[in-house]
């Protein structure tokens, strides 16, 4: 019950950067096409935010690559220039004089700027929790993702992904023939998976990455599932949580993938869709699909840890306590279930029912700190360095816990969980909340 | 006074506290709103319901996406409790913290309680209330000057501020402090080379140019700083999250 069962994704960015098509733009469409969405993106809220900043640098102390580097262009603020300049020249009140005093954006912004929105930021959105303005810096940070994924300049691992994706409904080849697959495996175990039913209740959603490797996981969300007694399915047509359109930033591939998801939930007549344990996947579907779609959604968006969580507190997921000695845990709040997603109960009232001792750390719930991972970093090998300075922190806060084993939610923060354990021969298991709940099925 | 022949007959200070001072009370307010309206563009609509609320289809549903209290409750929350950090967030900005409350508590001490100002505003208000004595203003405004000066040498130097910083933060400095300078030197009677006079309509011209500056520098961040901390207090409260 560890990260052998998903596999590594910096690999697997590596593999998928190597299979790119270039876009061939040239830097004057590269520039326009950046500015464009960059516009596109500034609404009202995104006025207010880049009207409000007082360059007063608190957002860097909230920051995992700041705190664990200490180098000034990691500051969160500092990573949504471009988008600053191009409000400032293009749309502020104050553009006519702005124009004398704020140089436009050049092709060596976009590239310097390729590090600093992606390699270095999970968008976890810490930052935006500590901002005395009240800026939301994550919101903008993704308007410079859409901005560099405009102009071609996305990371190779993130673009190539998500052009897959959108064009192919695959992730690294894996598509529905893998997932046939994996829920035969799976019923060779003797556990039940209702693969394309017509109609059900519930849509369970898995991802590529989860059975890429092995089928574990599809196996323990499956039992569960059938423990609860729900009348669920998991379509072959959709039923990929990731969307790699929001990683590399590119919305109209994101606005068509988790559009896949909304028609199969919908063809299903589903009043629920369950995500995977899979961080970015839950804030996209939850709170942008609907409005990407353009229309509201007859059916709720729920974290598979949020579900359970739900089910057990109303009895229907009986769990059990363990008859020998309580073993002691902290839970790691995936960013973007927790601060990004509202859901900080639910997994602790199945760590409760199942009976474990749990000790937070000092920053958990809305201010957990980042493991480094989250919004695509996990597959950028350019992020290495900083992913484990990051880490570091991470390390620290959980080594004051005493606990020896860390369970979390989400699988990138699994992975890179795992990883930080390989780099550092760490000694703790990291263990992920739906295989344990799996396997304290009462 | 004669507005029309205010060059003539004009000592300084009458030209700073008569037209110099309605003119630029003119640009502040005018500049403000202006500035303001400028922010109000269409706001993008979200579909997706609420942390906690019904899906969609239902007169349940229509009711609660109509009125979110929820974010209401979190934008109205947030802008108070936006001033107190949790603590494993603040622990590291702690002196940049005080320091802001330290010289803005200040500043607004030296505007509302010290004698001068207020018969100043008792003078548009037609009332007066309680002032603190002169030498406690003074205190106050050694004290804000003796901040601003480290919170200066703190962006020339911290490399983080210097990565950040741009000419409105040194602009908006100079104008934010020049009235307490002299002001300070009114009061004190440090007037070189001139008359109290004259070192008192500087200090009104260092207002006069701190409110045509305002609505177009960041010290506009004391009316934005409101509608953004609502707008960051409700998208988090929509997810369900205390921001």
């Amino acid at each position: 019950m560890s990260a052998t069962t998903i596999p590594d994704y910096g690999t697997l960015g590596q593999r998928a950067a190597a299979g790119l098509k270039p876009k061939g733009l040239s830097d004057e469409q590269k520039i326009a096409r950046a500015k464009q969405a960059f516009i596109a993106g500034i609404d009202a809220d995104m006025a207010t935010y880049l009207e409000s900043c007082i360059h007063c640098g608190m957002c860097a102390e909230a920051c995992h690559f700041y705190l664990g580097t200490h180098e000034a262009k990691y500051t969160p603020i500092f990573k949504t220039e471009p988008l600053k300049k191009v409000y400032r020249r293009e749309v502020a009140p104050m553009r006519l004089f702005n124009r004398l005093t704020t140089r436009d954006i050049t092709i060596s912004d976009l590239e310097d700027w390729k590090e600093l929105a992606y390699d270095s930021c999970t968008q976890c959105g810490r930052c935006s929790l500590l901002c005395p303005m009240g800026i939301h810096i994550q919101s903008m940070i993704q308007v410079v993702r859409n901005g560099l994924a405009a102009a071609g300049m996305a990371p190779a691992e993130l673009q190539a992904v998500s052009d897959e994706q959108r064009d192919k409904a695959t992730i690294l080849g894996a598509g529905p023939d893998r997932l046939r697959e994996a829920v035969e495996r799976v019923r060779a175990q003797g556990i039940e998976v209702p693969l394309d039913k017509e109609k059900a209740e519930i849509m369970v959603l898995s991802s590529a990455l989860d059975f890429l490797k092995d089928e574990q996981l599809l196996g323990a969300t499956a039992r569960i599932m059938n423990k609860i007694g729900a009348d669920w399915t998991i379509r072959s047509d959709g039923f990929e949580s990731a969307n790699f359109g929001a990683l590399s930033g590119d919305k109209p591939a994101q606005r068509r993938i988790s559009k896949r998801v909304i028609d199969a939930a919908v063809a299903t007549g589903a009043k629920k869709v369950i995500v995977a344990e899979c961080g970015h996947a839950y804030p996209v579907l939850r709170w942008e699909a609907a409005t990407l779609y353009g229309k509201e959604l007859p059916f709720e968006f729920l974290s598979v840890s949020e579900y359970f969580g739900q089910e057990s507190k109303a009895g229907r997921l009986k769990l059990k306590k363990p008859s020998g000695e309580v073993s002691h845990v902290t839970f790691h709040d995936p960013c973007k279930l927790g601060r990004m997603g509202g859901s900080f109960d639910e997994a602790r009232e199945l760590l409760g029912a199942i009976g474990v001792k749990l000790t937070e750390m000092e920053s958990h719930g809305r201010t957990n700190l980042c493991c480094g991972g989250g919004g695509g970093v996990s597959m950028l090998q350019s992020a290495d360095k900083l992913r484990k300075a990051a880490f570091e922190l991470k390390r620290e806060e959980v080594e004051r816990t005493g606990a020896p084993t860390v369970v979390t939610a989400c699988n990138t923060c699994l992975q890179t969980l795992e990883k930080g354990k390989q780099w550092l021969s760490w000694d703790k298991e990291i263990v992920n909340l739906v295989q344990m709940v799996s396997e304290n099925l009462d | 006074m004669n507005e029309g022949l205010y060059w003539q007959g004009m000592t300084l200070l009458d030209f700073a506290r008569g037209p110099a001072f309605r003119w630029s009370v003119a640009i502040f307010i005018v500049g403000v709103i202006w500035r303001l309206t400028m922010l109000i563009l269409a706001k993008r609509k979200r579909l997706e319901p609420p942390k906690g609320a019904p899906v969609a289809g239902g007169t349940k549903a229509v009711a609660t996406r109509s009125t979110p209290p929820g974010e209401l409750y979190g934008g109205l929350t947030t802008l108070l409790t936006r001033s107190a950090p949790a603590h494993e967030l603040e622990k590291n900005i702690v002196f940049q913290h005080y320091s802001g409350y330290a010289w803005h508590i200040s500043m607004f001490i030296i505007l509302f309680l010290g004698t001068p100002h207020m018969l100043f505003f008792a003078d548009i208000l037609g009332f007066t209330w309680p002032t603190l004595p002169g030498w406690i203003i003074t205190f106050f405004t050694v004290i804000t000057m003796g901040i601003l000066l480290v919170l200066f040498a703190r962006r020339l130097m911290n490399p983080v501020l210097r990565k950040i910083s741009t000419w409105d933060d040194y602009i908006s400095w100079v104008i934010a402090f020049l009235p307490f300078l002299t002001g300070f030197m009114s009061v004190a009677h440090l007037t070189p080379f001139m008359d109290y006079e004259t070192m008192l309509g500087l200090h009104f011209l260092s207002v006069c140019a701190l409110l045509i500056w305002f609505p177009f520098g960041k010290l506009m961040h004391a009316l934005v700083i409101w509608p953004s901390r609502y707008k960051v207090g409700a998208a988090f409260a929509r997810r369900g999250v205390r921001a």
